[in-house]
């Protein structure tokens, strides 16, 4: 019983001895030249601080540790492997510069691997990575404010994810920045994540997404990649203030739900892609206070979803609304309170309550044939297909569309959507500005010398 | 190409390009100053103004100031008008021949030196015209969108500079098998009918006929056949890019072999609809006694 008391006590003084964590310097004229050797050195719970410098090696921690850049350090790895691997608890990686890993994809080789849970990893900057930040069933860590460059060199299929997710549930990736990596957020069997504040531009699919229920997406930005987001096989996403802008290509499109159900969509800002939102077997879900604008199509929805509500959209300038492609939908576009806001909405409304008297149309008749004869679209803006519009409107012969909604919105939704796109150079408006003098130029000059005497 | 070399004609000398400027010169000068250039440019200009205007006021609404709807516009705006200025000008100043040519055709120029004078003269009036309400444009789109990428805006211009030739071409082959004025302002406005509405109405109706597969490439071939048609999908391509017409953006790319080629059978077909009619007019009038 004594010997079994001394023992506790033993132990208990051991605990407090190796609680008081110590601080290790790693720099070219400190104790420690290498990170790796702090890492051998250092006790649990220890923090490294890392001096500015280069430093050439690979890490593999297996203790909990904060590791930290003073005036961003730069890990440079050997180009084998993850650069660096987190294989204990509760570590904290800060402002380091993390380059160089190796190149194998099905070794999935990254910036920073995390195996382990309840990790921070904030500030960092990874580049020439295969993968960047890779969550190998790791749950409960705080991603924040890293910036992630990826191989531009490389094909974006050959890439690997930016920030990847793998049955790993529960963590916050907080304001990120992701460019050339394949998919800027790639997240796989992994529920109830947070991503709020990141920023995924110029690569595959902003945020490549499968098997993951209770996610929620707000105030991120999908800018100029060949897809925003593609959001597959899960329930009970939410998507809130986000802006999915300038993706475009051939079946591109700005938010892509596939075999989804009871997903929210609201207050996003749907701009200039080829497709803003495409569905396929979409049910129950909700798209409410959206700003879907410029697309080539604003929506195109198959048959196979079901009971999809949209309430208090705003469409504005897309070339086609709407493509249904199958027989019907049961999509609701309106409530009690109204529908849609409709830019080309050529109704009226008498009793100015807000709400057009008139049902509007949501498709026309060519628009609503090129959902089932993709060929169609070929006739897109001829007169023909406006012949055809004009003439059906008058005589509607052809049973044309279904889906209404009953009660369009006469103003725009106010949303407040902060995000400004950064397109515009410079270089290319002064262009046209002097083409357009240059053809004024000319008119001038030609009337001058035709009128002369 | 007999014609155009003059090789078989009377006098067998070979066309000279300084006559052709000359009675190009002058036709310009007759156009411009007969205030139908004027009128015309000042019509063109407004709508065009009025179009990039409003087509750009969206903002307010959703911050960004897109080109989408100036796109579909500016599209129609050109399809629809410019073959009929281009087919009406054309008759009017090729009829005119009749009497008020007596005296070019009695220079000891040849008779193709004097139609393909007066279609470069026409070609530049029209040109003049359209340039005011696209340069005036021009200047909106730069000022007010937001837009990232105006190279298809100056393509876009080239491509409705074709078809104002091509028109003017078609008038000419008009107005030289027609013997009376009326008759030729008939069969101008049924050419203009013909191309711009009713061929791509008949080649719809034709695609009903035909399989899934046969139909796509039965409708991609029928664009070749319609020069309209040719305009409005290179000026979709040029302003909004490929990805605009989907999947059957991506069949057309397909059959014509990638974008490259592509680009060359748009260009050849533009090509071949100014030459052919003027090369049919050189050696019908070459027939003809005046």
């Amino acid at each position: 019983m004594k010997f079994r008391c001394l023992n506790l006590l033993f132990l208990v003084l051991l605990a407090a001895l190796s609680a008081r964590a110590e601080v290790l310097t790693v720099g070219p004229e400190e104790q420690f030249k290498t990170v790796g050797e702090a890492v051998r050195f250092a006790a649990a719970g220890d923090t490294i601080r890392v001096q500015t410098g280069i430093y050439l090696e690979n890490l593999i921690i297996e203790k909990t540790l904060t590791i930290e850049g003073v005036g961003m350090p730069t890990i440079q790895g050997t180009g084998k492997g993850s650069v660096i691997e987190i294989r204990a608890a509760n570590c904290t990686i800060r402002g380091l510069g993390i380059e160089t890993s190796g190149g194998n994809l099905v070794e999935e080789d990254a910036g920073i691997l995390l195996m382990s849970s309840g990790n921070t990893i904030e500030d960092n900057r990874l580049s020439d990575i295969l993968f960047g930040i890779y969550l190998y069933q790791s749950a409960d860590n705080k991603i924040r404010r890293n910036r992630i460059n990826g191989r531009t060199e490389l094909e974006s299929g050959e890439r690997g994810g930016g920030l990847h997710l793998w049955n790993s549930p529960r963590n916050l990736l907080e304001d990120n920045i992701v460019e050339a990596a394949r998919d800027g957020m790639y997240i796989q069997s992994s529920s109830g994540n947070v991503f709020r504040g990141n920023r995924i531009y110029n690569l595959r699919y902003g945020l490549h997404f499968m098997n993951s229920d209770d996610n929620s997406f707000e105030d991120n930005v999908f800018f100029d990649n060949i897809a925003g987001a593609a959001i597959m096989y899960s329930q009970r996403i939410a998507l809130r203030r986000n802006a999915f802008v300038h993706n475009r290509g051939f079946s591109s499109f700005g938010i892509l739900f596939q075999d989804c159900r009871n997903c929210i969509t609201e207050e996003n800002l749907i701009l200039d892609n080829a497709v803003g939102i495409f569905m396929e077997a979409a049910k129950d879900s909700v798209f409410r206070r959206n700003t879907i604008a410029e697309n080539d199509v604003a929506m195109q929805i198959f048959a196979s979803s079901d009971q999809n509500t949209f309430t208090q959209n705003n469409f504005i300038n897309n070339i086609s609304p709407l493509q249904l492609i199958g027989k019907g939908s049961s999509t609701t576009w309106q409530d009690a309170s109204g529908g849609n806001y409709w830019g080309d909405y050529e109704g009226y409304d008498l009793d100015a309550d807000g709400l057009g008297d008139v049902p509007h149309r949501i498709h026309n008749i060519f628009e609503y044939l090129e959902g089932n004869f993709p060929r169609l679209r070929i006739y897109l803006n001829s007169p023909a297909a406006q012949s055809i519009v004009v003439a059906e409107r008058s005589f509607p012969i052809l049973k044309g569309s279904n889906e209404f909604d009953r009660l369009p919105l006469m103003s725009p939704v106010k949303i407040g959507t902060g995000f400004v796109p950064p397109m515009g150079s410079g270089g290319a408006k002064w262009m046209l500005i002097a083409v357009s003098a240059a053809m004024l130029g000319f008119a001038a000059l030609s009337f001058k010398r035709g009128l002369k005497r | 190409m007999s014609s155009l070399t003059g090789g078989h004609s009377p006098n067998g000398i070979i066309m000279e390009i300084s006559s052709i400027l000359t009675i190009a010169r002058q036709e310009l000068t007759v156009a411009i100053r007969n205030k139908w250039t004027g009128i015309f440019a000042f019509v063109f200009g407004s709508l065009v103004l009025a179009i990039s205007y409003f087509g750009s006021v969206t903002a307010a609404e959703i911050g960004f100031q897109g080109f989408n709807r100036t796109t579909a516009s500016l599209l129609s705006l050109v399809l629809y008008l410019i073959p009929l200025v281009a087919l009406m000008m054309g008759t009017q100043s090729f009829m005119s021949s009749e009497g008020g040519d007596d005296m070019l055709f009695a220079q000891p120029v040849l008779r193709s030196e004097v139609l393909l004078g007066k279609l470069l003269g026409l070609f530049a009036a029209l040109v003049t015209a359209t340039f005011v309400g696209f340069g005036l444009g021009g200047l909106v789109i730069a000022t007010q969108t937001d837009a990232n990428d105006f190279v298809g805006y100056p393509i876009f211009v080239g491509l409705s500079l074709f078809l104002s030739l091509i028109f003017l071409s078609l008038s000419m082959l008009v107005a030289i098998s027609c013997g009376r004025r009326t008759s030729a302002y008939g069969a101008a406005l049924l050419i203009w009918f013909f191309f711009v509405i009713f061929y791509d109405l008949l080649v719809l109706g034709g695609s009903l006929l035909f399989k899934e597969r046969t139909a796509n490439y039965f409708i991609f071939a029928s664009l070749f056949g319609n020069p309209v048609d040719i305009v409005r999908v290179a000026g979709l391509l040029s302003l909004k890019g490929e990805e605009v017409f989907g999947a059957a953006g991506a069949a057309l790319l397909k059959f014509l072999g990638g974008e490259w080629r592509a680009i060359a059978a748009l260009i050849f077909s533009l090509i071949f609809w100014a030459a052919t009619p003027t090369l049919i007019s050189f050696r019908l009038l070459r027939k003809q006694d005046i």
